[in-house]
């Protein structure tokens, strides 16, 4: 008789997904599902609306990745107006589009995967969380974390006059440029969080890599796949968050294709289960081939992790030098360990403050040439940047009047989707053994496995009914016996 | 006593613009009321509510619910000392929202205690279909609930 064990909702999770996990007589994993649900009617929802109206909407399908939507619907707008573009403007949104990965990851690392780390994975829930973190190495951490916040979001607020829901993008370019006053004040906030940056990756070292016990976890836990990864590059192949070209390399380094945003049809595909609401991207030429791992599987991960390991080097010197440390001490590159995601997330950091610092630099950054009104209208676009939590893509069409026809999106974490629940499952298998019950340590460490993606369902749901206990239901022959929540 | 009044939620998702059509409707009513701010709308939570509450001595906030219970359009009064419930204040994407305000204050910042923070919460039937239009039940509703959440508030701003 098989019993089920329900994780639901997950914890630090936004949207509401449930883990369940059905174990044989003798306790052991037999199987495990991630499920989530989505939302409805989005791609619909756009159909006669103007297109230019579609970068300013995009924002609401997500309250934590507006900024990616804007930029990726912004750029499929382009598109369909003949991409003709002001090269200032592409400066202004990468700017924009960088703070607003500092302020992501930044919350992410110190309100989510720190607590695993600076707590300890099977800590007592009820400390295993930022304040715990804070108590651990210093309340002036704290007050830095949310004054690093809130300058990264400062800086997005200058440069596109809002923080949260952008409306700067336009066709052919953004609706207002920076002034010499306003750079100056950028100025300081860019430095300041370089030094966050720094400091973020050094404790890191400190309190991660200083601890034999998670540097094992991280290299020798169950906590990898034998899956291929996805994630933009510039003509260098380096990690390009806003613009370049979509690398797809195997775990052993080969680079499997690499395609421009209009031929995304041709490489991804969508698989559908019945026992899902979000479905499967997989790569498209080889065909579904089932939730399996090995050199040939089709199944890709994005995510910080991914970025870096289809990259030949970073973009940025000191990026570059925080880039050759992880994997020579992970000792390979690409690199299997998805714990590490948390560790690619600080090296991101790292370059998305030295492009900040670079745009500063940039004499023409206070220019006024931030806009062209584009004269054609050509009815096509695809957009494709790095959404923190992977590879976002939206495709418009739309008619000689300008009025969207279709639209398709490809949201960051859905890449993700079929490598969550394959990890999941080997975790599960892992740590939940016959004679072995699962506690409240087991269940964070199951967590963990998809948690290093920094998996974000706002695109698919955007509320929660409640605090988000972990609510743990143990069954035994179809009746509840055991059931955990804090 | 500096006031901040909220709207939260996403206006092109079905029932989860309450908060935001409540907020729109009380602020003309409310125009000129001293020491208050309204904001329309939000949809952040966690780590990010902190800069917004921040300066704040009470926010009263205009959220959607979902209990569970087929009673879409009932509503619910309570204060962040029972922040259980309410769908927009707590985003596990970042921390929750009562670890968030502990962190702040903590950390220094001036922001409203727990027992400042009042929340009205809508039954919500529908949060996951995008649509400029509630269901029927809220819309239908809406002068109903809106007349006796704006008469609360204003209690408590008179309070």
């Amino acid at each position: 008789m098989t019993r089920t064990i329900k994780i639901d909702p997950i914890t630090r999770l936004e949207g509401h997904g449930k883990v369940e996990i059905f174990l044989e007589d003798d306790g052991s994993v037999k199987d495990c599902f991630f499920q989530i649900p989505e939302l409805r009617g989005f791609e619909r929802f756009v159909v006669g609306r103007p297109i230019e109206e579609l970068p300013r909407i995009t924002t609401r399908i997500c309250g934590v990745c507006p900024a990616n939507h804007h930029m990726a619907s912004a750029k499929a707008v382009d598109g369909c107006f003949g991409n003709e573009v002001a090269p200032l403007a592409h400066k202004l949104r990468d700017m924009y589009h960088h703070a607003h990965y500092l302020h992501s990851h930044i919350a992410h690392f110190y309100a989510l995967a720190a607590p695993d780390f600076v707590c300890g994975p099977d800590a007592d829930p009820a400390v295993r969380n930022i304040l715990g973190v804070v108590a651990k190495v210093g309340l002036e951490i704290g007050g830095q974390v949310i004054r690093a916040r809130a300058l990264a979001q400062d800086i997005q607020r200058i440069v596109g006059g809002r923080a949260t829901h952008p409306v700067f993008c336009l066709p052919g370019g953004v609706s207002k440029g920076i002034t010499k006053a306003e750079l100056e004040e950028i100025r300081p906030m860019v430095k300041e969080l370089s030094g966050f940056a720094d400091f973020s990756l050094k404790l890191f070292r400190d309190v991660v890599l200083g601890n034999k016990a998670y540097v094992d976890l991280i290299l020798h836990g169950p906590y990898t796949l034998d899956v291929q990864y996805m994630g933009l590059v510039d003509e260098n192949n380096a990690p390009n968050f806003y613009d370049g070209q979509v690398r797809v390399v195997d775990f052993q380094g080969k680079e499997i294709c690499k395609y421009k945003p209009d031929e995304y049809f041709e490489y991804v595909a969508e698989h559908v289960e019945p026992w899902s609401y979000l479905k499967f991207p997989y790569l498209k030429k080889r065909g579904w081939k089932g939730f399996r791992e090995g050199i040939d599987s089709s199944i890709y991960c994005a995510a910080p992790l991914a970025r870096l390991n289809v990259a030949d080097r970073m973009a940025t010197p000191r990026a570059q030098e925080a880039f050759e440390e992880m994997f020579t001490t992970l000792g390979a590159h690409p690199c299997k360990a998805l714990l590490a995601h948390h560790w690619a997330r600080l090296v991101e950091m790292v370059q998305n403050a030295e492009m900040l610092e670079r745009y500063c630099a940039d004499p023409e950054i206070t220019s006024d040439k931030y806009r062209v009104v584009p004269k054609q209208i050509t009815g096509t676009g695809v957009g494709i940047v790095e959404a923190m939590r992977g590879t976002l893509t939206h495709h418009y069409t739309c008619d000689k009047n300008a009025i969207c026809t279709s639209a398709n999106l490809i949201v960051g974490t859905t890449n993700n989707n079929a490598p969550i629940q394959m990890v999941t499952k080997k975790v599960a298998k892992e740590f939940i053994k016959p004679g072995k019950e699962p506690d409240q340590g087991i269940l964070n460490m199951i967590e963990m496995a998809f948690r290093a993606f920094d998996p974000c369902y706002s695109c698919a749901t955007h509320s929660l009914p409640g605090q988000m206990p972990l609510d743990v239901c143990i069954y035994k022959g179809g009746d509840l016996y055991r059931r955990f929540r804090r | 006593m500096k006031t901040l009044l909220l709207g939260m939620g996403n206006p092109i998702l079905c029932d989860d613009a309450v908060g935001v059509r409540l907020a729109h409707d009380f602020k003309e009513k409310l125009t000129g009321f001293p020491g208050l701010d309204v904001m329309e709308e939000c949809s952040v939570g966690g780590l990010n509510l902190l800069d917004i509450f921040s300066g704040y001595d009470r926010v009263i906030v205009l959220d959607s619910i979902r209990t569970g219970t087929d009673s879409a359009g009932e509503w619910y009064y309570f204060t962040a000392e029972a922040l259980r419930e309410t769908l927009h204040l707590t985003n596990i994407h970042d921390v929750n929202f009562a670890t968030a305000l502990e962190l702040g204050r903590r950390a220094g910042m001036p922001l409203p205690e727990l027992k400042d923070i009042h929340i009205f919460a809508v039954e919500a039937k529908d949060n996951l279909t995008f649509s400029e239009r509630m269901t029927p039940e809220l819309e239908e509703g809406f002068p109903c609930y809106a007349s006796a959440i704006f008469s609360e508030v204003k209690k408590l701003l008179q309070a």
